[in-house]
């Protein structure tokens, strides 16, 4: 899916620009955050980025209030699409058939209450924003990583953007689930330096039940990377009463052995943490995990642990806890 | 748990690296000798019950953290009173002398259970002393209202004193009335310098040094090291006996080198004192290895009493006796310790290389000074504690790495060893700076990175690529300059030959700009204001009239307007100042510290009086980034964009915004540019907030000689002078903090800084370093998990380079968990030894202000994991 702007030029619906990460890639990278996803995952932390379109989030603790400010329902086309909370603080925006997606309310909005997800982004937009921390990528061997939502869902833009950065010498890394056709694939990471993919679960209905979609295009297109020659970084969520059994992670294990060779250059298992309850909020959306509790540390972490041995033992595999360890690229 | 404590595989303790949070997954275990790598854990701080291999030291370590508060001690004062009576017709420099003198030879010493360093300030642990000649009646106030010992008010830093004590101080305050550099300066101060002062609408402190010794100095270390006291006393022989008593100026020096005897005598006497002690100590202990240590201990204070030190031993103890000794003489803030890795080396190394001591040996007594240092204390009021949350005597800051004189780099085993005292003692002293330069070595930047990542606060690091340069260009000659050493929170020194007045005071430079956009006037100026009779109500105004805002036709006019009203609260500050500079040199000479500052013996001069090589008055700009957005959102709201009118930004920030809200949200947002997002549009207005405050100061002469150099920071004061100021029209509501440091503008709304600690760091090191002469200063806030694990160590080192890269001067990082600071500011007792970084200085968390705990809240956290 390829955006435009108003001036006809290509553009890519961004959620996020996030500088300094580094855990996402080696060394201190810029994020870029693409809107849309192909998948439903049960513990996404980013639900900003899942619907394809722009959408407006609201955050109630920075309005002030409808009596004392009121401007969105100033601007706002519609009849009771934006409600307060009494006189106070905005509370939802309705974006149903009766909103026109306008988005005045988060133009006009003088404190970011009412905020725009999926702002239009243009190639030259987001590399002036990228060269600006080009001394640190290259004092550390960072770059650029995209990610989202699924960077592949806007995958021509995403090729643009890879071919920008090969051409002014910045590494890319592309953070995809690779649930998307294969010649999207290819078209986008034949010009990426690295890649990092989930392996969520090997059962394909298991993998239905909680991601909303299939596995078997996912290990198809895995595949296909190690037949291009790509080693990837592996990532696996680790959520107990999940995907977190032993079965799992040992089949896990030997899809990455003897379908890769174990040509990777890291499985990283990550412990899930509860984030983004907040952000559902601000969607109205509800959050699908809302009810679970996370075992606390003392549990997971030695089970983690151990998995992290017993594939390093049993499988010779470079399985790592945690992202927090340098990649040798 | 126990498992996991004894994990062998080398691979097993990498991979666990993320679990910041369970530090005993990473081999933390304390070692004698530390390898240069050692990882600590992240954000653990003092959370560790025995953090050193010495047991010796984790004993003292317990005995000393209990001793939450001391005693006062009249002592002190009621022998200098007694020198002072006894000596009524004698010159000022004599009378001091002989005060000094007089509570070194018969104040109270202590030497405490396991110690190896020994030395106090003449009182027991965490006692003070008290200094009548800078301000008795405050002391005796606070006593009588209830104040200094533990209330509502005084919840930390508090003094227990038993009635004798307030009874000998009531005794002696009618001889001290009208005789104290307050007194002094009192009586020098016209109104119109009172007035925009602390005494008046605070848009200027300049009290510092009115009840204080200055301090902010440290001795020649090198030279006490060479000649010990005995040389001195050979060097000040020397030269008296050049004296030509034909001349008036030789019958001045005569005085001198009178004083100069006679305390130089009387240090002697006092280490002595120790050694008898000791001996005495001996001669009742029933452990003949306590008994031995004893002896050593006896026989090192004998020959350092007058001979150079031989030992690593001794000259750590000579150190400690010297520095103890000053801050005897004069209550001086931030008497520091100097380059410590350099001084010492050839200690360290003659004692290896010999096999008279070991590395375990040493690292013990460094641990074992670093706790000495906090058994001293000091008196201060209880307004004072609100912003001031260390505790101690208050800005010992000790100095290691960085280039050697010749431009070599200077790291050695010691740089090494003190980083890793720190870690295994986790108390706030001494205040650890680290000089950094493009050429450190990798193995230190790592050690310097983990320390950090401890989340102490500590070290706070250097750059002496652009200190250098800034301090050759205030006259101090390249070998000097490159042998500069940290005075307390942030100023560049150079060690015993600098008398620099550091941080002698402040001023709030947001509230320059209010005066100057609003004809003079204070925002709130109203008949309940304390000044009304005498200045609204007579249709006068604080400040210059430099017109309205409402009336300013082009933003060329408001910088001019800001830049005239500089001018003139600059005049006033520097006037106050020197007022106070003529008070000390008026009544309080310091014959005890000149004689170990360079040249003084040779020139025949106190150190107050001009004495040492180099002479400044160090007063700091505080509120720059506060300046720079309100700069912004003037220049960009009402002359670029013209969305509102001069008129209504005033009104609005007159009424505290209220009945503005959407302005006050717009001003707030991103929308406006804001200091701290590499946004040139802001940063060059913050920059020139900054350079005209350095304009206006710089190169103004000192009363003691030199000139004035300006500074660039905060410490905690942004929070008082935040107090004092109604709102302003960079979206701060009145009484808020205003900006700290170098840092961003946080309001109550939200931080103004929303691009991450690279666009901090470019907007940051956009400003002039090495115009402020006197330091400058940034606070890192990260969140654990953003520094967490070797990706996150890397991004750390890389991030502090790039500072380098980029001529910042100073930065400092705290490493918490904001959770953890909530939770610590709830539960408090749960947290007593959350050490964390406040600015210049770590502190307990839960002994700060509330105001102070909500300002570091606030401070935007850098968290992307």
């Amino acid at each position: 899916m390829l955006h435009t702007t108003a001036a006809g030029e290509p553009c890519a619906l961004i959620t996020e620009i996030q500088k300094y990460t580094i855990h996402d890639g080696p060394g201190i990278r810029t994020e870029v955050f693409f809107k849309g996803c192909t998948m439903r995952c049960l513990w996404c932390s980013n639900p900003e980025a899942i619907s394809p379109g722009q959408q407006l989030g609201v955050y109630p603790e920075k309005c002030q209030g409808l009596e004392k400010c009121g401007l969105c329902m100033r601007v706002c086309p519609g009849r009771d699409l934006i409600e307060h909370d009494g006189s106070g603080p905005v509370a939802r925006v309705n974006m149903g058939e009766l909103c026109k997606d306008c988005l005045r309310c988060a133009e006009v909005c003088p404190g970011r209450a009412i905020r725009l997800w999926g702002e239009k982004m243009t190639v030259p937009q987001l590399m002036k924003i990228i060269e600006e921390d080009r001394s640190l990528y290259d004092r550390t061997g960072g770059g650029v990583t995209l990610s989202g939502g699924e960077v592949l869902v806007q995958w021509e833009f995403a090729q643009m953007l890879c071919g920008a950065c090969a051409s002014a010498g910045i590494n890319v890394c592309v953070e995809s689930a690779l649930n998307c056709p294969e010649e999207h694939m290819r078209a986008v990471l034949s010009t990426a330096d690295l890649v990092i993919t989930d392996i969520k679960h090997m059962d394909p209905d298991v993998h239905r039940s909680l991601t909303g979609s299939g596995n078997e295009r996912i290990l198809s297109n895995i595949k296909c990377l190690h037949a291009m020659g790509k080693k990837p970084v592996i990532r696996t969520p680790v959520v107990v009463g999940y995907n977190a059994d032993e079965g799992n992670i040992r089949s896990t294990s030997r899809f990455i052995a003897e379908e890769l060779h174990g040509e990777i250059l890291a499985w990283q298992l990550l412990p899930f943490k509860k984030l983004g309850t907040k952000k559902y909020a601000s969607l109205g959306l509800e959050y699908p995990m809302s009810d679970y509790t996370p075992p606390e540390r003392t549990e997971w972490e030695p089970m983690i642990m151990r998995y992290v041995d017993m594939i390093r033992n049993e499988y010779g595999l470079p399985a790592f806890a945690g992202s927090s360890d340098i990649i040798n690229v | 748990m126990s498992e996991r404590l004894t994990l062998t595989s080398e691979e097993n303790v990498r991979l666990n690296r993320d679990a910041y949070k369970n530090a005993f997954l990473i081999d933390t275990k304390p070692r004698e000798i530390e390898p240069w790598d050692k990882e600590w854990g992240v954000a653990i701080s003092g959370n560790t019950p025995e953090p050193s291999p010495f047991p010796r030291i984790n004993r003292i370590l317990s005995v000393t953290k209990k001793t939450t508060n001391g005693f006062v001690s009249p002592e002190r004062a009621m022998l200098v009173t007694q020198a002072y009576k006894e000596h009524p017709g004698e010159p000022q420099e004599l009378k001091c002398a002989r005060g000094i003198a007089n509570v070194l030879l018969n104040t109270p010493i202590y030497i405490y259970d396991d110690e190896l360093i020994v030395g106090c300030l003449g009182c027991d642990k965490k006692g003070a002393p008290v200094h009548p000649e800078f301000g008795l009646n405050w002391v005796v106030d606070e006593m009588r209202n209830g104040l200094m010992d533990y209330s509502e008010q005084r919840t930390h830093d508090y003094f227990s004193y038993t009635p004798r004590t307030q009874e000998e101080l009531e005794s002696i305050r009618g001889f001290w009335d009208g005789c104290t550099v307050q007194d002094y300066t009192d009586s020098l101060v016209t109104e119109e310098l009172v007035k925009g002062s602390h005494d008046g609408k605070g848009v200027f402190f300049a009290d510092a040094y009115v009840f204080c010794g200055a301090g902010h100095l440290g001795i020649e270390q090198e030279r006490l090291m060479r000649l010990g006291f005995g040389g001195i006393a050979d060097l000040i022989d020397e030269y008296e006996s050049k004296l030509d008593m034909s001349k008036p100026g030789d019958i001045e020096k005569s005085v001198f080198y009178k004083a100069a005897g006679i305390v130089n005598d009387a240090a002697s006497a006092h280490i002595k004192r120790y050694a008898a002690l000791a001996r005495e100590m001996a001669s009742a202990e029933k452990n003949p290895a306590r008994q031995e240590e004893l002896l050593q201990i006896a026989s090192n204070c004998e020959w350092i009493s007058v001979n150079p030190p031989r030992t690593f031993w001794e000259a750590l103890q000579l150190l400690h006796f010297a520095n103890a000794m000053i801050l005897i003489e004069s209550s001086g803030h931030s008497v520091s310790y100097g380059r410590f890795d350099q001084y010492l080396y050839p200690f360290f190394r003659r004692d290896i290389d010999t096999g008279t001591s070991t590395r375990a040996a040493i690292q013990e007594l460094i641990e074992n000074f670093y706790i000495k240092i906090w058994d001293m204390n000091k008196l201060r009021n209880h307004v004072l504690i609100k912003t001031f949350g260390n505790g101690g005597i208050g800005g010992p800051a000790m100095t290691v790495g960085g280039i050697l004189p010749d431009g070599s780099d200077g790291t050695n085993e010691l740089t090494f060893m003190a980083l890793d005292a720190h870690a295994h003692v986790r108390i706030p002293n001494p205040w650890l700076a680290v000089r950094m330069h493009s050429g450190t070595p990798r193995e230190l930047k790592v050690k310097i990175a983990n320390t950090i990542r401890l989340g102490t606060g500590e070290p706070k690091i250097f750059n002496d690529d652009v200190t250098i340069p800034s301090m050759l260009s205030s006259g101090i000659e390249l070998e000097d300059a490159r042998n500069y050493h940290v005075v307390g929170c942030v100023e560049p020194d150079v060690s015993g030959k600098e008398y620099g007045w550091h941080d002698c005071g402040h001023m709030n430079i947001a509230r320059v700009l209010e005066l100057a956009i609003n004809d003079g006037r204070c925002f709130n100026c109203g008949p309940s204001c304390p000044r009304w009779a005498k200045c609204g109500a007579t249709g006068s105004c604080l400040g210059l009239r430099t017109g309205s805002l409402e009336t300013m036709t082009s933003f060329d006019q408001v910088l001019q307007a800001y830049d005239e009203q500089m001018k003139y609260w600059c005049d006033r500050l520097v006037g106050y100042l020197n007022a106070v500079d003529i008070a000390h040199m008026a009544v309080r000479p310091l014959p005890l510290l000149s004689i170990l500052m360079d040249n003084c013996v040779e020139s025949g001069k106190d150190v107050v009086l001009g004495g040492t090589k180099y002479n400044f008055s160090g007063p700091q700009g505080i509120g720059i980034g506060t300046t720079g957005d309100g700069l912004a959102t003037i220049k960009q709201l009402v002359f670029d964009e013209k969305k509102i009118t001069g008129k209504e930004l005033l009104d609005a920030v007159r009424a505290n915004w209220e009945g503005y809200e959407p302005l006050y949200a717009y001003v707030n947002s991103d929308r406006v540019h804001h200091y701290g997002n590499d946004d040139d549009y802001a940063d060059e207005l913050t920059k020139f907030a900054m350079d005209t405050w350095c304009k206006h100061i710089e190169k103004r002469p000192a009363a003691h000689g030199g000139f004035f150099q300006p500074g660039a920071y905060s410490v905690t004061v942004n929070v008082a002078h935040g107090r004092n100021q109604w709102a302003s029209v960079d979206g701060r509501k009145a009484f808020e903090p205003v900006s700290d440091c170098m840092g961003a503008v946080h309001t109550r709304l939200g931080s103004h800084d929303v691009r991450g600690p690279l666009a901090i760091l470019r907007s940051v090191t956009k400003l002039d370093h090495a115009r402020a002469t006197n330091g400058t200063l940034l606070n890192w806030k990260f969140a654990p998990g953003s520094v967490s694990g070797e990706t996150g160590r890397e991004a750390l080192i890389a991030l502090i380079e790039e500072y380098i890269h980029r001529k910042g001067m100073h930065s400092q990082f705290t490493v918490a968990d904001q959770e953890t600071l909530i939770a610590a500011q709830r539960e408090p007792d749960n947290y007593r030894d959350l050490l964390v970084r406040v600015a210049g200085y770590s502190a307990y968390f839960v002994e700060l202000d509330r105001a102070l705990q909500d300002d570091i809240i606030g401070r935007t956290s850098l968290s992307f994991d």
